[in-house]
């Protein structure tokens, strides 16, 4: 199971791997308040603009960007229907009665086995989504032949319409950015750069090494704790209980078979992992030294500018347009 | 009846692209019966893989296999109950924490027959048998699994199996992490099983000295391909002992040796110290 990666961390040189991580967080704190200061979609449009340049200059593949946008796929899919749907400001930009009845009904089966179905090619999957989606909507509109057992009036309008759309670009933006940094910056680096961000709430009794620590050790153990689950999951299989066969009180049972000796392997692990570290002479809160030591050099200095330009840019727009 | 492996290929899926072959265009045939095989070969060599398939847990990416009439392919079929393939072939893994979850022993061993329907006195009498068989006595059975040693946690776990009564036993590494005494006293106690019960048994090991002594057919994985399979007496007679980087059974190394050394002819190949000692003593008077 070494497969699984914590975060999206692809190896690379480019200029964002060149960056310091705290130059990256605070940069991409800013950038989204920066997006959210935007109101238009063409203040959007140009952000986006810009985003596509830097990931160009940066030579990070958009489609590993892209890639990273599939898990929100869905709520981008409801937020631009809901958006459409319920929005009833502005110009009225087109109506049409839905009809509900035997053969649109049937129609709409057959359409989404067809997808269910075509989806099995694993190509255009959002192309084929999109097509769907309107198939349902044009079979329920021109469906008339049968008597309806349910009809509704579907409006939609232009401020509807402009509103899906600048949301999901405004999302786009914020997760493209996200994305950026976790395809760009290794777990332990962006540990260590929130560790020195939060350095100065010190004095208000927040220990950020504590902090850090306990992060980076729940981070590295995740795909050991996953790997230890599979074993034990197949140690139990071998005794019977398969978890994809069985009814579910028997499954409650298999849970406890699987919970009971993943809790024992924790805590053998920790303290096999705290006497390792009592053996290199870890003394938690004790002024350590680091390998990488976190240096800011001229490539942070332009992008500090660049935020600086970029955000200001933001402030103008809001206050002024 | 019994496993047979027709051409079976598993490959993992890895991030960097390349996909890692653990076993390679394997066929094989494993009986129900009267089997005693030992499973040898380096770390990494597609052992555990090759026995995980033995039981349906992990299913071939290329090839097939018959388990008990079973047919397994790359595709988790509906109509195959793998849960009752896992009762024919039963498999105990090499550290017994990954299955001791009871509070007491006795619970522990009868999880398995339990989870195959058998009423709860038959399970709790198969356990008493189980627990007999590895070699312990019934006051264990209502001790907690925790509070065990090492040596009779593995124990218990094997007992969890073998209270499922399979037809055929694979143990994964079952002497690692024991004393030479210990791992005797288990390998006389796999052989009684497979003595009294008929039952075939199965071993990953890499004790060359009980593969020699004990088994009846070994089978050499080399980079996840199938480089021996026969008896041990014709493995550590021919070349692929050095072929594969294993190692000659203790009392063969020590016999060699001599033989090298002292220009004597002996017949270097003897199971035990005993019989050792008894093919030196022999060329001595001899002499």
């Amino acid at each position: 199971m070494n497969s699984i990666i914590i975060g999206q961390y692809i190896p690379g040189s480019g200029f964002f791997y060149r960056l310091d991580p705290r130059t990256k967080i605070i940069t991409i704190l800013f950038l989204m308040i920066a997006v959210f200061m935007l109101e238009t979609i063409l203040q959007l449009a140009i952000a986006i603009g810009i985003a596509v340049v830097l990931l160009l200059a940066g030579r990070i593949s958009l489609l590993k960007v892209l890639r990273g946008l599939k898990p929100i796929f869905i709520l981008l899919v409801f937020t631009f229907v809901f958006q459409i749907a319920l929005n009833t400001e502005g110009v009225v930009l087109s109506t049409a009665t839905m009809h509900f009845n035997l053969t649109s009904v049937i129609f709409a089966l057959l359409i989404f086995v067809l997808w269910r179905f075509l989806l099995r090619f694993n190509r255009f999957k959002i192309l084929l989504f999109v097509l769907f989606v309107l198939g349902l909507y044009f079979n329920f509109r021109y469906a008339t032949l049968h008597t309806d057992f349910y009809s509704f009036q579907l409006t939609i309008y232009e401020k509807g319409v402009e509103m899906s759309v600048f949301v999901v670009l405004r999302l786009l933006i914020i997760i493209t950015l996200t994305t950026v940094l976790t395809l760009t910056t290794k777990p332990t680096d962006l540990t260590q750069g929130l560790e020195s961000l939060m350095h100065p709430l010190k004095k208000l009794g927040f220990h950020s090494e504590d902090f850090a620590l306990i992060i980076s050790i729940s981070l590295r153990y995740i795909p050991t704790i996953f790997d230890e689950a599979q074993k034990i999951m197949s140690a139990q299989a071998s005794r019977g209980a398969d978890f994809t066969e069985g009814k579910l009180k028997d499954k409650l049972k298999q849970i406890i078979s699987l919970l009971v000796p993943m809790f024992i392997i924790a805590f053998m692990r920790s303290e096999e992992l705290a006497d390792a570290m009592e053996s290199r002479n870890f003394v938690p809160g004790e002024q350590r030294t680091r390998i990488n030591i976190l240096r800011f050099t001229i490539v942070d200095i332009y992008t500090g500018l660049f935020t600086a330009l970029c955000f200001a840019g933001a402030i103008y727009v809001k206050v002024m347009l | 009846m019994g496993i047979r492996f027709y051409n079976v290929t598993h490959e993992y899926d890895s991030y960097s692209k390349k996909t890692y072959k653990a076993i390679q265009n394997i066929s094989l045939s494993i009986e129900s019966k009267d089997e005693f095989i030992a499973l040898v070969g380096h770390t990494g060599s597609g052992k555990s893989t090759l026995a995980k398939h033995m039981n349906a847990l992990m299913f071939p990416t290329e090839g097939y296999l018959n388990i008990f009439n079973e047919t397994i392919t790359k595709k988790r079929d509906k109509k195959v109950k793998y849960n009752n393939l896992r009762r024919q072939v039963g498999l105990v893994f090499q550290f017994p924490e990954y299955q001791l979850f009871e509070e007491t022993v006795e619970k522990d061993i009868m999880f398995g027959p339990l989870n195959y329907k058998v009423p709860f006195e038959e399970a709790k009498r198969l356990a008493k048998e189980a627990i007999q068989l590895v070699g312990l006595d019934d006051s264990y059975l209502k001790r907690n699994p925790f509070n065990l040693s090492g040596g009779e946690k593995k124990r218990v776990s094997i007992a969890g199996i073998l209270a499922m009564d399979p037809k055929i036993l694979v143990l994964d590494e079952p002497t690692s992490g024991l004393d030479p005494h210990g791992r005797q006293v288990l390998m006389e106690l796999f052989s009684d099983i497979h003595r009294k019960t008929g039952k075939s048994v199965i071993i990953i090991t890499h004790d060359m000295d009980l593969v020699y002594r004990y088994f009846k057919r070994v089978i050499v994985l080399k980079d996840g391909m199938l480089s021996f399979d026969g008896s041990p007496d014709d493995l550590f007679r021919s070349d692929i002992i050095e072929q594969n980087h294993l190692d000659l059974p203790n009392t063969v190394k020590a016999l060699k040796y001599i033989k090298d050394k002292q220009g004597i002819n002996l017949d270097i190949y003897q199971k035990t110290p005993e019989e050792a000692a008894i093919e030196l003593r022999r060329v001595m008077t001899h002499e």
